[in-house]
């Protein structure tokens, strides 16, 4: 255990005589306790969980790259003291980002840190009494906040001792404290909501969706907010002036904030105060209260045993063949061969559809990537919608890069596709006889362009023939194949291995040698396609070149041989 | 003799589905008791019942005379649990996890060393002893969960198919070390699906279907009521709806 966590354990066992007194074994609690500190800090931290790498070293001293990582979010937040023209804007803004953060990180925590299923098998058989074991439970979830919260205050408490008094610093973590309650109040609400719609198994799925789209949200926020938002307004934004402030829980914590530093003894202050006084810890006893006892059962029930009577669940499996597997039975006859390829497409087609692994690494990256494009294109100073219209040169600039920058979302799907956390499972492919299993890798690169790369050029497609009529269709048909081209070729260099057999493995170089790669050949070839833009019959027989230059390296990877797939997994 | 653990009219539905329909066992100190049925019947429900982690059931649990709902935590304190799955926190080591174990247990810290360390070389895992345990393989993992169990030397020991994952090695270590707690006076509540050991480390043998206790007694017994044949046999007769033939007929007809 790092000092951080003896400190904290030693801290939160202090009044042990008054835990004895309640009942509570302190010998135990502080056993549990020390384990599961210990657990936290060989764990890898929200923040990397997104990326985690299985093979990577054991992770030590979690809880130290945590609180930096805490630290450097809380840094950022001091950005909302730079608009409105006001204490109250300016916190109402702080609070916003801490309690949004906060709430993202805490929200996957809870189910993978903090109760922890393990504990029904480990803990409760031992003659463990059950206030000591809530207790314990209660004192690491108060740990592990403290943890992510003390950090990420920090920058906010410091600014506020420079710039104003000690008693402001004081009612600064004082709201704080009252925010977090209420980020964990809403984090119950949330699991709760999530717990009535939908099942204990999906539950996982759907707070991984969550962290997910917390993550983009994030991102496109840090990337755009800058760049759109219109400095001077910002700066004179009073939101005192807007009765929808009230709606915003952030704004009664600035209120309070305001009417502790100041006195000012106006309604709108107390008001303020009332409410963040009085709101988080009501909203928490009517958690403890009402939501708590279920709660936990149905928690449990999560990763739980759901095999307990001995049945297998039955899925609802529709008589008829779903609408999905239509609609992928289709692209798989249309592209690929009978046999291994067209089996491998849809067993990939249904992988990447339904392991949380695949999705916790890709989906993020293509919303980042999204974010990215929508960046350069859309944030040049220069840019109007009318110059895609027109097609003029800067209008046609911008089409070509849209349609040549979207390839680079396949990318990391392409590089997940060969990769699995149970790869093992893979011997399936090398004990049965296959006589060509380049097939295989065709078939799954085919799966990834057709689940990947069909959605966005028909997105891109309507996008812009709606802006520009029919007559930019050869063009972006031209362009679609050479990112045809360009995913086959890169895929030939970089996806060797047969779908989901290898372990997870973090192969930055190679991931840069993609995005390079894209990035280089997609500017040749757009470079080369903007000179010949306005040339329609060049445009036409290019089109078909490039379609069937695709169209033979991928054949290329389905005559692969055995010999050469085995070499790669040899080393 | 009085009975260690008595279980009466023990009842215990999830939901609609009934799992236990009324389970009465009396257990003697010194039993060995192999207790078997297919999938689904109840085995993990009643140990579960017995080591306190289902407390909704209906009817009464007795252990070492102390009725189970009173005095949950001294039952548990008297039993030593080795669950089925390889539940244990597998980023901790050995030493840590079996450290916790016994702080669990209440024990002394130097006693708790000195059992762990000679335990686990006992296994074969001595060079283990500070190495994570999410390195280990299943039957490394199913050592140390024993281990867990026995650490604090309980008069009962229930143990949820506590084979699987060992070799062969280890497994006749283990056969032996139940004989051996067997004839220390320990008693040993042994859930299984390998009939061919159940047969042999058992000297009674309780067989459950549909959450009732279809057949109870010496294999000796069983053999008598049921036909001079093995326990597998006699499992399957007890227990199939159909006959295993049947099933085996229409797999290989499944070519034709």
């Amino acid at each position: 255990m790092n000092i951080i966590n003896t400190a904290l354990l030693r801290l939160v066992l202090l009044p042990a005589p008054l835990y004895n007194k309640m009942g509570v074994n302190s010998r135990h609690l502080k056993a549990i306790l020390g384990a599961k500190l210990t657990m936290d800090d060989r764990r890898p931290n929200t923040f990397q969980q997104l990326q985690r790498n299985r093979d990577s070293k054991p992770v030590k001293l979690a809880t130290l790259v945590t609180m930096l990582w805490s630290a450097l979010m809380g840094a950022f937040f001091l950005v909302s003291f730079r608009f409105g023209s006001n204490n109250e804007t300016q916190l109402t803004t702080y609070f916003i980002f801490y309690i949004a953060i906060l709430a993202s990180v805490l929200i996957a925590d809870f189910t993978s840190v903090l109760i922890d299923i393990r504990d029904n098998y480990i803990i409760l058989p031992r003659p463990v009494s059950d206030k000591t074991f809530v207790l314990a439970r209660l004192l690491h979830i108060a740990i592990h906040v403290c943890k992510m919260v003390l950090p990420m205050l920090l920058p906010g408490a410091i600014y506020m001792g420079l710039n104003y008094n000690a008693g402001g610093v004081a009612a600064f973590l004082l709201m704080a404290f009252m925010a977090t309650l209420f980020t964990i109040f809403l984090i119950n609400a949330c699991y709760i909501f999530i717990l009535k719609i939908t099942t204990p198994e999906k539950f996982r799925n759907i707070i991984s969706y969550i962290q997910i789209f917390f993550a983009v949200v994030f991102y496109a926020g840090f990337q755009l907010a800058p760049r759109l938002i219109n400095m001077a307004a910002l700066q004179g934004f009073d939101i005192n002036q807007h009765q929808a402030a009230w709606l915003l829980p952030p704004y009664w914590f600035a209120g309070a904030w305001q009417q502790l530093y100041s006195f000012s003894g106006n309604a709108r202050l107390l008001t303020c105060l009332a409410l963040a006084i009085a709101v988080p810890p009501a909203s928490t006893w009517v958690v403890i209260k009402y939501f708590a006892p279920s709660f936990n059962r149905k928690l449990s029930m999560i990763s739980g045993s759901g095999a307990e009577a001995g049945q297998p669940r039955s899925v609802a499996t529709p008589a008829v063949k779903s609408a999905s597997s239509a609609y992928s039975g289709m692209l798989a006859g249309l592209l690929t061969k009978k046999g291994a390829e067209r089996m491998a497409f849809l067993f990939t087609w249904k992988m990447m559809l339904r392991s949380r692994d695949f999705k916790m690494k890709v989906y993020p990256a293509i919303g980042y990537i999204i974010v990215i494009l929508f960046v350069i294109v859309f944030t040049k100073q220069s840019f109007s919608i009318q110059d895609i219209r027109l097609q003029n040169n800067q209008g046609i600039i911008t089409s070509l890069m849209v349609i040549y920058f979207s390839n680079i979302i396949l990318m990391s799907a392409i590089s997940q596709v060969t990769m699995h956390e149970k790869f093992k499972a893979g011997w399936i492919f090398f004990t049965t006889p296959i006589q060509q299993p380049g097939r295989l890798i065709s078939g799954s690169v085919k799966a990834v362009i057709a689940q990947f790369f069909i959605p966005i050029m028909l997105v891109i497609i309507i996008c812009l023939t709606v802006l520009a009529g029919f007559s930019i269709l050869p063009n972006i048909l031209f362009g679609m194949a050479n990112q045809l081209l360009i995913t086959a070729v890169v895929a030939y260099i970089t996806a060797t291995r047969l779908p989901f057999t290898s372990p997870q493995q973090n192969d930055a170089g190679n991931n840069l040698f993609r995005v390079f790669a894209v990035m280089l050949l997609g500017g040749l070839l757009g470079i080369g396609h903007f000179v010949l833009y306005r040339i329609p019959a060049v445009i036409g027989i290019l089109t078909i070149l490039s379609a069937l230059a695709a169209w033979l390296v991928l054949d290329g990877i389905s005559r692969q041989s055995w010999k050469k797939i085995i070499s790669r997994y040899q080393d | 003799m009085e009975p260690v653990i008595s279980l009466k009219n023990v009842y215990k539905s999830y939901g609609n589905k009934q799992v236990l329909k009324g389970i009465d066992i009396d257990i003697y100190p010194g039993q060995v008791i192999g207790y078997i049925g297919p999938n689904g019947a109840g085995k993990s429900t009643t140990v579960k019942i017995l080591c306190g982690l289902i407390t909704d059931f209906t009817g009464e649990v007795f252990v070492k005379n102390m009725n189970l709902r009173e005095n949950i935590t001294a039952v548990k304190a008297s039993i030593g649990y080795v669950p089925e799955l390889a539940e244990l926190y597998d980023v901790l080591t050995p030493v840590e996890f079996l450290s916790l174990v016994a702080e669990l247990y209440s024990l002394d810290p130097a006693i708790a060393m000195d059992r762990i360390t000679k335990m686990l070389t006992a296994f074969g895992l001595g060079n283990n002893l500070n190495d994570r345990m999410d390195t280990f393989s299943k039957g490394m993992r199913q050592k140390v969960l024993i281990t867990s169990g026995l650490l604090h030397n309980p008069d009962i020991i229930i143990l949820d198919e506590p084979l699987s994952g060992l070799d062969a090695n280890s497994v006749i270590i283990v056969k032996e070390l139940l004989g051996k707690l067997a004839k220390e006076g320990k008693t040993i509540f042994y859930c299984s699906h390998m009939m061919d050991i159940v047969e042999k480390v058992s000297d009674r043998i309780i067989l459950i279907n549909d959450g009732a206790v279809v057949a109870d007694g010496s294999i000796a017994e069983l053999r008598e009521k049921q036909g001079d044949q093995s326990l597998e046999k006699i499992f399957a007769q007890l227990t199939a709806s159909e006959s295993m033939s049947n099933a085996a007929d229409q797999l290989i007809n499944a070519f034709n």
